[in-house]
């Protein structure tokens, strides 16, 4: 969905207000991260930050979205952009939104869309700053008190708010959604932040320090006068200098190119009327022209003072000239932020609104850009606002002020002071505070006198030079003016603030960071993946040769979130079970609460028959089962395997006269390693009895078997036919002949070698078309290898002497057995030989054998032994 | 989806892999239980398997991630649990001070470890020291032993809580430490003489 379509979703919902923006961001609760829209909607000139819900994520109508929460962008409404905890993957741009008390944070994908979301907030947040009188928020309450954020305007506090705000320590999570993998988990630093910063209380404490506050327009004089009666006239050293001075210097070079001597010489001075009780270090000066402002703090407490910076801003001609305008320096003082502004406002009696444009000027433009993201002035918890801020005393007779403020009665005056005026209409200073004033106006006098100005002007004087202040926690002590000093047509003026700093207590934060560490490692260890099987044992009691069993293992996911299970590989295997294992399925997922069936199964078949029979090999495996990014469980299976002919060399069942389950395990591993030694045929049969009985039985029960050997035989009498074979019997052999013809030839295919072994096979294949070096490569064989050789392929004449009946083909009997005899080495599971090139080596096999199917080869007689 | 991996960018300094090894039985998983989640049980039950939890630590100022790995004990899983050696920083070997086997296989652990790691930090541990009238292996003995391995002698209780902090704390700081030289080793050739040629491919194996 497009912004665009969200906007136009969004606005169809609140008929009578704009909604001027719209995204769709994550909220951080806690631990986890919920999808929320964001919107700036204005109405009557004042704009609200609306966080909404939807039932649809994203929504289809209107009425898929309910409002979750209201903060009134008022003078309280601050937020901030976090790009330190960017991630490496370029996501995740943070916008923490606060007011008063409340705090909401929220995730957003870095985009175009965010950035005019963004842009929007800036705006509307500078239209609260450049805006002339109170903002009209009480379209807000046509909603629910519940989902506002204190609204200052009308009262609501902060005991209406906190569905959007969780509390401290809610780590209750929706675990379910996040199981089904649609609440996506938090990072993990920003939980950690947000909890600590939720936390503040109990390792922030707060310690009073005196700031000394000070102003002076100097109408551009040399400092000739002793500083100390302005700047040392408390008793205690003040911990923190801000002095502000406006006109230093009048000169047009100052003005032109921002130079001038007075700079170094009123900063002596200054240096020189600092408290003598404490040693003080320079923080900061800065100067635009003639305002200069110089920050200074005692020296024992510079360490704690971080992050500082200044910024000047013009208002004066062309709406930026210096002569006019303000100089800011912040800092950060411990754990609270700081920021004094020394501004020299629009002069003129009647051009108070003049002086209203400078200061939300200077509120606005200001900005601390070395800071990421930049701060500016409202960012700051504590803010000092000093200077020439020329707001007057009209609409009264000049000598009725003079009047007046000779006898020390200043309310009358002040019902008149402009400054005041406006501040009451909120047009100017929002939520800045004065203290009041009981000292006689600082302007105008004439210089070198407390005689008001005789000029011929007969201006009232005023109260031009001012300290504001905005924050918390903060106390005036004083507020005073300094008439002693007389240089300048001002008089200075100096505060003197009880303020009280947040500081880190280390050892208690660090106790509260270890827990929340904890709390969260905890939380990371439960959202680990988590099954239970039932057992890591799988036992099979007995196995025999073909025929399959099974058993089920079931894997419960008794975590939290959904699992990704696989069968592994473990050391240098090249599958993650052995040959006659096989596992359904061996990989999959599960989702907390659900079980997932695996059958585990076990079939010894002509593959793995030989290594089993041998020795080679054991019914015992360990199967590693491993959870994605979690543990990995071992899960043992084993069985006992019944020995069989299947599976056993043409030697060694040469070898042997009994059947074979007569004799023990041992000697047969023992006849398996020496086979070689019986190539002589010396104390053997000349063929494996069992090839003898299945092929005797054929010749006189199967000749006339319609298509013998191509026609399939039954699981079940093959493996009676097994069963015949390895234990002996009286009985005739049981079965029909198609499953004799079956057991023959899996007879075949499960010797560990074919008839002709794999080192021959590019030989015969080479000379396919020349029968006698066919002929040869038989007569090469070893003794027991040759026998059954000559012994099938005469049995295969006999049967294709029976053609009419039987209904066989020597093409047919030729493919079938040169694939037994010439049987491929077996290849790895997973791989796949290219088909044309096995077609072609089919091809090659068969006329190899085709042969000894139609030519007679007397010379490679001695005839067999047939009882 | 979520997935902790992509978002654990910036939440750590370090990232160690300690592996716990020993007898089965010994309390390996009781260890970590008690490190991890502070909890422990009575109840015995066999890892069968290797299974690993998560613990952040912040040492000097610097946040440590711990994934610890606990192994199964048992004889039949020796060579399948020889595979997870690798990649670790750290290996814990526990023995159980009631058992004397227990003990006296601590070698075999040992050797285990120099099979299959090639650096490694280790740290021996006897566990369930919190029953006087049972201990069968003296510190004495255990901490000469440890002395001729020059490896430090941990004895701790997973039950009762003792030491268990201390010695992840001290694998960990061990870890750390041997890091920071092997970094300090590899930055004094760069600063002393200048390499035009191409860096040395050869990768470093981290064990």
């Amino acid at each position: 969905m497009g912004s665009v379509d969200l906007l136009s979703l969004v606005q169809s919902g609140f008929t009578g207000e704009t909604v001027l923006a719209c995204l769709e961001v994550s909220k951080m609760q806690g631990w986890v991260r919920t999808t929320r829209y964001l919107a700036i909607i204005s109405k009557s000139g004042s704009s609200a930050f609306f966080v909404l819900t939807s039932t649809r994520v994203p929504p289809i109508s209107p009425a898929d979205v309910s409002v979750e929460g209201i903060v009134p962008i008022d003078s309280n409404f601050k937020f901030e952009l976090d790009t330190e905890t960017q991630h490496e993957d370029g996501h995740d741009l943070y916008l923490s939104v606060s007011s008063n008390k409340s705090k909401l944070l929220f995730e957003m994908m870095p985009s175009s869309k965010s950035n005019a979301f963004v842009g929007e907030l800036y705006k509307a947040v500078d239209n609260v700053v450049r805006k002339s009188g109170p903002l009209e928020y009480n379209w807000l309450n046509r909603y629910p008190p519940v989902i506002r954020h204190d609204c200052s305007d009308n009262g609501l506090k902060e005991e209406v708010q906190d569905s959007v705000v969780d509390s401290p320590d809610s780590l209750s999570l929706p675990r379910e959604s996040i199981a089904k993998g649609s609440t996506p988990i938090a990072a993990r630093e920003s939980v950690i932040r947000y909890m600590m910063s939720k936390k503040e209380d109990q390792y922030m404490y707060k310690q009073s320090f005196r700031i000394f506050v000070g102003t002076w327009n100097v109408n551009g004089q040399s400092p000739t006068a002793d500083l100390t009666e302005w700047l040392s006239c408390d008793v205690d050293p003040p911990d923190i200098y801000a002095i502000g001075f406006q006109e230093l210097d009048l000169s047009t070079e100052a003005f032109l190119f921002n130079d001038t001597p007075r700079e170094n010489e009123w900063y002596k001075a200054v240096v020189s009327g600092l408290h003598n009780g404490a040693k003080y270090t320079r923080v900061k000066l800065v100067r635009l022209v003639g305002m200069m402002l110089v920050v200074f703090v005692q020296e024992k407490l510079r360490q704690y003072v971080t992050g500082v910076a200044c910024d000047t801003v013009g208002t004066g001609i062309m709406g930026k000239m210096g002569n006019k305008g303000g100089v800011g320096v912040r800092l950060d003082f411990h754990s609270t932020s700081i920021c004094f502004v020394n501004a020299h406002l629009a002069a003129h009696v009647e051009e108070y609104e003049r002086r209203n444009q400078d200061y939300r000027d200077i509120y606005s433009r200001m900005c601390f850009s070395s800071h990421h993201p930049p701060k500016t002035i409202k960012d700051h918890d504590h803010i000092y606002w000093l200077g020439d801020l020329n707001y007057r005393i009209t609409e009264i007779d000049p000598k009725y002020v003079k009047d007046c403020v000779e006898r020390d009665s200043f309310q009358k005056v002040l019902e008149y002071d402009q400054l005041i005026k406006q501040c009451r209409a909120q047009t100017v200073f929002v939520g800045f505070k004065e203290g009041s004033i009981t000292f006689k106006p600082t302007y105008k006098y004439d210089t070198g006198t407390d005689n008001w100005d005789s000029s011929e002007k007969n201006r009232a004087p005023a109260w031009c030079d001012r300290i504001l202040w905005k924050g918390e926690s903060i106390e005036q002590i004083e507020y005073r003016s300094h008439p002693f000093l007389k240089i300048s047509d001002h008089k200075p003026v100096s505060s003197l603030f009880d303020a009280k700093v947040r500081i880190i207590d280390a050892v208690k934060y660090r106790k509260i960071h270890e827990e929340v560490m904890k709390k969260l490692d905890k939380l990371e260890n439960e959202f680990l993946p988590q099954v239970t099987v039932e057992t890591t044992e799988i036992t099979f009691d007995t196995v025999q040769f073909l025929v399959p069993q099974s058993k089920n293992l079931i894997i419960a996911n008794t975590g939290q979130v959904p699992v990704k299970f696989e069968f592994i590989k473990k050391l240098d295997d090249p599958y993650y079970c052995k040959d006659w294992l096989n596992i359904e399925p061996y990989l999959g997922d599960v989702i907390p609460g659900e079980k997932c069936e695996v059958k585990v199964e076990v079939r010894v078949d002509k593959k793995s028959a030989y290594k089993l029979n041998s020795g080679q090999d054991q019914l015992y495996d360990i199967l590693v089962l491993h959870l994605e990014g979690g543990k990995d469980i071992f899960i043992t299976v084993s069985g006992n395997y019944e020995r069989s002919c299947f599976g056993t060399s043409l030697e060694t069942l040469a070898s042997i006269k009994e059947p074979i389950r007569e004799i023990s395990l041992g000697s047969i591993i023992d006849k398996e390693k020496k086979k070689d030694s019986f190539s002589s045929g010396e104390g053997t049969y000349a063929v494996p009895k069992e090839v003898w009985f299945l092929v005797d039985h054929l010749y006189r029960h199967g000749t006339k078997a319609k298509h013998l050997f191509v026609q399939p035989g039954l699981h079940s009498e093959i493996y009676d036919i097994r069963d015949w074979l390895d234990n002996g019997s009286q009985e005739s052999l049981p079965g029909s002949v198609y499953s004799v013809a079956e057991a023959l030839l899996l007879l075949f295919e499960s010797c560990p070698e074919p008839v002709i072994p794999y080192e021959m096979h590019t030989a015969c294949l080479n000379c396919a078309s020349n029968f006698m070096q066919c002929k040869q490569i038989i007569q090469g064989l070893t003794y027991h290898r040759k026998n059954v050789f000559i012994y099938l392929c005469s049995f295969l004449r006999e049967l294709l002497s029976h053609s009419d009946d039987n209904g066989l083909d020597t093409k047919t009997l030729a493919a079938l057995f040169g694939g037994i005899f010439m049987r491929d080495k077996p290849v790895p599971r997973d791989v796949s030989k290219p088909r044309s090139s096995q077609q072609q080596l089919d091809r090659k096999k068969s006329i190899f054998i085709y042969h000894f199917l139609v030519n007679d080869y007397p010379d490679l007689l001695p005839p067999l032994v047939s009882s | 989806m979520f997935c902790f991996a992509n978002n654990m960018a910036r939440e750590y300094d370090h990232l160690f892999k300690l592996l716990i090894i020993g007898d089965s039985g010994v309390g390996k998983s009781s260890l970590l239980l008690r490190f991890a989640d502070n909890t422990f049980t009575g109840n015995y039950i066999t890892t069968i398997g290797v299974d690993f939890k998560i613990r952040t630590i912040e040492l000097n100022g610097e946040r440590v991630k711990l994934q610890i790995w606990d192994t199964a004990g048992q004889e039949r899983f020796r060579t399948i649990t020889s595979t997870y050696y690798r990649g670790t920083h750290g290996v814990i070997v526990v023995y159980d001070v009631t058992s004397g086997e227990s003990f006296a296989n601590v070698k075999r652990w040992l050797h285990e470890i120099e099979q299959n790691c090639e650096v490694v930090n280790r740290v021996l541990v006897g566990n369930k020291n919190d029953a006087p009238d049972s201990k069968v292996v003296l510190t004495e003995d255990a901490q000469r032993f440890a002395d001729q391995m020059s490896i430090q002698l941990f004895e701790t209780s997973a039950k009762e809580n003792v030491n268990v902090e201390e010695m992840f704390l001290a694998i960990t700081k061990q870890v750390l430490r041997s890091k920071k030289e092997r970094k300090e080793r590899q930055g004094i050739p760069n600063s002393d003489t200048v390499n035009l040629r191409k860096p040395n491919k050869s990768k470093r194996k981290f064990c």
